[in-house]
């Protein structure tokens, strides 16, 4: 289950990466991949971290051939020999920093190693797990490296039986002697290990032992796995999410094993070279990991499999495999080994080419490319006439010239390649006209150019019908068919309609009968605009052509027509800001200038001048006025009380509220009857006495 | 003791501490990353890499891994979520459609990468944002007139596309030179939605079909219609980004070298890395998160505000905006933050004038009708989060005593009546008194 899942995600990723499924093209390692190198690898503080982290990048470096790395020795030789120096340091450690010595070379005395292995020997007499095993065979194979002067393993071959003790019938093999679950990506490292007991052995290791690890070996490939371009890569059998290594550095685990231990025994292990090629390919298939550890696993692993002792993988590569037979493009084909460098001489074969989809036509049988040395590149200067435009599938062959190279070098027999030939389609005959419906007459007929700009101007109703057509011819003279042809018919309200145009015969010809489209249409009569878009994948000049228009006069829509489709709103119109809001405010009455409302209170005021001016003329006095003193101190208080109430109604009028006005004006009315009261009566007595005298 | 004591007084704290996603700052930090395969963690690494290295904290998980969950004990334990894993028709644990809908509408964010071949659960997603997928599973994004010119790629659905959405705020203000790799499959958006939006789009000469078959009918995506990349911006301010290709989220198509068909120019590197980075930035709210604070109003020459204003006063209105630029609050500035004083509608509707630091102010007079008012800023731009204040006032008319008094139009009539009392006054005097 989490095999298949896991399988299926790798297809996923292998797909996403070698886009367009282009299957079997596989690029060897360029510069690109230096580049990645360099960006990958970017030591922080002098230092890329641990020391394993340090020798990935070196190794990466030294594998990829980088000159210009960055100077990390000083820091890093201080650690090594920290380490190496150290008898508390863990095993793995020690191993890396002796990996790293064997880069960077530093300064590390002999009694440093002397010491060093005494402790790597006291470790492997009683080991029991097989990482104690790897990693201190594999450190003292590298103190062998470096320093010559530390001796051989005496007991290689009751190492070798304890190692090979952890090992499974299936090829696989255990971490320790009780824990059951077996992996391939300690099978690796137990050949490692294996490899390197084998080459530190005093004496020759017994035959029958690696015989039958040989055989292991085989067993160990009979499980490998395949995808469906050729590649091959080993993948866990359990999955525990916690130690689950992934493909990639399952693969290279088992790839540096194996050829570790092919490169320390004689005779053949029989491998099958297209296995290996197949875990080239895989490897080259990954493109350029993201992260520095596949980066190394993938470099690394190739920088194996490029030297290995049993089959060396070549691989075959095309520049371009897309082909304009417009500009005369030469069929290129390199092959490099996995890292790039020159393959031996050899010579491709172009075995078949066939039209990819009709397994049966092959348009081309059997050519021999030739050989440039200069640029090292196979290539073919013409492509046969029988090659037209189109969607090819190229099977080249690889044929070693030297007999003694088949045995070093896997080519992988046939390989198949998609090739696309473009080129040039000629348009011819294109037309557009006007059809009456009853008898296919020709109302109007206009030539189009669709090399250029066209803008045609019909117009048409629902009983007549447009007619397009046009010829498309290859560069060869042949009809081509292309996968795209569209004509797209566009209404003022962005209405689209599109048709695909068909092919009867040579030409390609679309007849709208608009009488049988006027529902689809939604009954919307108007302009039309026309375009035309032709197109395929081997078509160079695919183009998309505004043709002009036609004015189409439909009928009135009946009640029940379908409406048309919601249309697509502009998403910066829906967020704009909104117009200002100002309020209005209601406008003032209108008012009098204040001039005339002056002159007219000048006018009130007259009849009072008038009055005063007539009291004047008939002689007022105030010859009644009571000389008394009692009732002239009530005759002027009453007037003064008088005077009172109308300021009073002024004080109203200017500031004093309702309130006010009328308490006060309480007051001053009692007080104005009682004294009016007394004047008026002194008044009336005083005439009554006049009278009555 | 006082250790206890301190701690004591942490434990309040704890939440605030733990989660981080929040008004204050609204980024999401903790994305769950789900894949197909492991391996797309090496092969997609730019991508995840620009985004730990702004501080995300990305926990990558296989799709049908059975442990994973988005919540636990009723709280999420992401902020955000993406998908790449076009695949799979099922998710482990206790994830499906149902939860990632919650996980949505709860208000965080998605990123879902589809690619040929996708699941119908991922379609299903898509759907439930507002974009539809093509529905023929074989069915490719063609475009025979703006394909990306390769050595190797003939097919011509490896598109180069530079029709972008025009908005600084979702593709950032750096103009993207280079034209962005795509290879997937088409969707369309649904015209009566308004919350997604094309962001990258294809050329009027694309369609998307099956590259292989031949075309007997129409295919159902054609042109500017097709949309490649979508970003839905929904009524919670979570935001979901969806593409029709996981490839353009890869390594390969970051770094390989670009040049559309039909156009001289090479560009070394594809708009990709900057495309993806910039609308990532806004997917996660590093960009385009507004929040307002400080609303004030006062009448004109006061400082405090009132309770209800009279007809006719003249008021000053301020707010403070300010946009989230993924590590503080900076001051937002546009010429477009608008304010209303609304009963049922608008009755004014201003522009706010800003100071460039965040604050947006303007006066206006109070318009002569009475009522129950509200100050609303509905603030909704294209790619920001929308903003919605209102704030309720109401208007009096005048009051008996606050009207004008000494009308010279009333002159005449004022002078009548004096000009009465005084003749008045006059009268009584010369009437009793004279002989």
């Amino acid at each position: 289950m989490g095999m298949a899942r896991n399988l299926g995600g790798f297809l996923v990723l292998f797909l996403a990466i070698s886009i367009c499924e282009a299957a079997s093209i596989f690029q060897p390692i360029s510069d690109s991949h230096r580049s990645a190198a360099l960006e990958l690898f970017s030591p922080t503080d002098g230092s890329f971290g641990s020391l394993e982290e340090t020798y990935e990048a070196l190794r990466t470096f030294e594998v990829l051939g980088i000159k210009k790395r960055p100077d990390i020795s000083a820091t890093s030789c201080q650690s090594v020999s920290e380490t190496l120096g150290s008898s508390t340091s863990s095993l793995k450690d020690v191993f890396h920093a002796l990996k790293v010595n064997s880069v960077l070379k530093c300064k590390v005395n002999d009694e440093t190693f002397q010491g060093v292995a005494k402790r790597l020997k006291a470790v492997l007499n009683d080991a029991s797990s097989l990482l104690d095993f790897y990693y201190s065979i594999g450190s003292l194979v590298l103190i062998k490296d470096q320093n010559s002067e530390v001796d051989v393993l005496r007991d290689a071959d009751g190492i070798f039986r304890s190692i090979k003790a952890l090992s499974q019938s299936d090829g696989r093999w255990r971490y320790s002697s009780n824990n059951p679950e077996s992996s391939t990506y300690a099978a690796g490292l137990a050949l490692e290990a294996l490899a390197g007991t084998v080459s530190l052995a005093s004496s020759e290791i017994d035959q029958s032992l690696i015989v039958t690890l040989k055989n292991d070996i085989v067993k160990l490939f009979d499980s490998i796995e395949k995808y469906d371009d050729g590649s091959f890569y080993f993948d866990e059998k359990l999955v525990d999410a916690r130690e689950h290594q992934g493909p990639l550095s399952t693969t290279s685990s088992v790839v540096r094993g194996f050829t570790a231990f092919a490169s320390v025994t004689s005779g053949s292990i029989n491998v099958p070279g297209d296995k290996i090629l197949g875990l080239a390919k895989f490897f080259l298939g990954i493109g350029i990991p993201g992260n520095s550890k596949d980066f190394f696993n993938q470099i690394d692993s190739l920088a194996c499999l490029e030297n290995n002792r049993v089959s060396v993988p070549l691989i075959l590569s095309l520049p371009a495999t897309v082909l304009s037979l417009t500009k005369k493009d030469q069929l290129k084909v390199k092959v490099n080994t996995v890292l790039g460098s020159s393959a031996p001489p050899l010579t491709v074969k172009l075995v078949r080419a066939f039209i990819s989809g009709t397994k049966d036509s092959s348009v081309i049988e059997s050519l021999e490319l030739k050989f440039d040395p200069e640029t090292a590149v196979h290539f073919l200067d013409v492509l046969p006439k029988s090659v037209d435009v189109g969607n090819y599938k190229f099977v080249f062959e690889i044929v070693l010239h030297d007999s003694e190279d088949k045995n070093v070098y896997a080519t992988g027999g046939q390989t198949q390649v998609p090739v696309f030939v473009t080129g040039l389609i000629k348009i011819d005959n294109a037309e557009i006209a006007v059809l009456d419906s009853d008898h296919g007459s020709v109302e109007t007929q206009k030539k189009l150019d669709l090399a250029g700009e066209n803008a045609v101007s019909l117009s048409a109703n629902h009983l007549q019908k447009l007619r397009l057509s046009f010829l498309l011819a290859t560069p060869r003279g042949n009809i081509f068919k292309p996968h795209q042809a569209f004509l797209k018919l566009r209404h003022e309200t962005k209405v689209e309609h599109i048709f695909v145009v068909g092919n009867s015969g040579k030409q390609f010809e679309i007849i709208l009968d608009f009488l049988g489209l006027v529902e689809k249409f939604f009954y919307l009569s108007g302009r039309y605009d026309i375009e035309l878009t032709v197109g395929d994948a081997v078509m160079e000049n695919s183009f998309l052509r505004a043709v002009g228009h036609v004015e189409l006069d439909l009928p009135e829509a009946p009640e029940k027509a379908p409406r048309p489709p919601p249309l697509a709103v502009d998403p910066s119109s829906r967020y704009g800001p909104k117009a200002e809001i100002t309020h209005i405010f209601r406008a003032p009455e209108k008012r009098p200038p204040q001039e005339l409302s002056l002159a007219f209170l000048g006018l009130t005021l007259l009849p009072l001048v008038g009055f005063l001016i007539g009291l004047l003329r008939i002689g007022v006095n105030l010859k009644n006025f009571p000389t008394s003193a009692v009732p002239a101190t009530f005759a002027l208080l009453f007037h003064l009380g008088i005077a009172a109430v109308l300021l009073l109604y002024v004080l109203f009028w200017l500031k004093l509220d309702l309130f006010i006005t009328l308490k006060a004006l309480c007051f001053l009315g009692t007080f104005l009857m009682f004294v009016g009261h007394r004047i008026l009566s002194h008044l009336a007595s005083t005439s009554a006495k006049l009278k009555s005298a | 003791m006082s250790k206890l004591l301190i701690f004591l007084t942490l434990i309040p704290l704890l939440p605030i501490l733990t989660t981080s996603f929040s008004l204050e700052n609204p980024s999401s930090r903790r994305v769950l990353v789900l894949l197909d395969d492991l391996a797309l963690k090496s092969s997609h690494s730019v991508f995840f890499n620009s985004l730990q290295s702004r501080g995300f904290d990305l926990d990558f998980k296989l799709a049908d891994d059975p442990k994973i969950g988005l919540h636990r004990y009723g709280q999420y334990l992401y902020d955000g979520l993406i998908l790449f894993c076009p695949t799979t028709e099922r998710f482990g644990g206790s994830i499906d459609l149902a939860a990632i809908l919650e996980f949505v509408d709860s208000g965080h964010d998605l990123i879902i990468a589809a690619d040929s071949n996708a699941s119908d659960l991922i379609r299903e997603i898509a759907t439930e944002s507002g974009v539809d997928f093509d529905e023929d599973p074989a069915a490719l994004v063609i475009d025979h007139s703006s394909y990306a010119v390769s050595n190797t790629e003939g097919d011509h659905t490896l598109i180069a596309s530079d029709e972008y959405i025009k908005s600084d705020v979702i593709l950032g203000s750096k103009k993207i030179e280079a034209p962005v790799l795509f290879q997937g499959i088409g969707h369309s958006l649904n015209p009566s939605n308004s919350l997604v939006l094309k962001v990258l789009s294809a050329s009027p000469s694309a369609y998307s079909s099956n590259p292989k078959s031949k075309l007997s009918n129409p295919p159902s995506l054609t042109g500017s219609a097709i949309s490649l990349v979508s970003i839905v911006q929904a009524r919670n301010n979570a935001r979901i980004l969806i593409s029709g290709s996981l490839s353009m989220f890869s390594n390969r198509f970051f770094r390989s070298e670009v040049q559309k068909a039909g156009s001289p120019t090479k560009h070394e590197k594809s708009g990709n890395e900057q495309f993806l980075t910039e609308l990532s930035k806004w997917v996660f709210h590093e960009r385009g998160h507004l929040k307002a604070m400080n609303v004030r109003h006062h009448k004109a020459g006061e400082a405090d505000e009132p309770t209800i204003y009279r007809v006719n006063d003249d008021l000053e209105y301020s707010v403070e905006i300010y946009e989230w630029s993924g590590a503080s609050w900076e001051p937002y500035v546009a010429d477009d933050v608008q304010v209303q004083f609304y009963m049922m509608s608008p009755y004014v509707l201003k522009n706010l004038s800003t100071d460039k630091k965040g604050s947006y102010f303007t006066a206006f007079k109070v318009p002569d009708v009475y009522g129950v008012f509200q100050f609303k800023v509905e603030y909704q731009r294209l790619g920001y989060t929308s903003l919605s204040l209102s704030k309720q006032i109401p208007v009096r008319p005048f009051k008996h005593n606050e009207y004008e008094r000494f009308i010279p139009a009333a002159y005449p009539y004022y002078g009548a009546a004096f000009s009465m009392m005084t003749g008045f006054f006059i009268f009584t005097a010369v009437h009793l008194y004279s002989k």
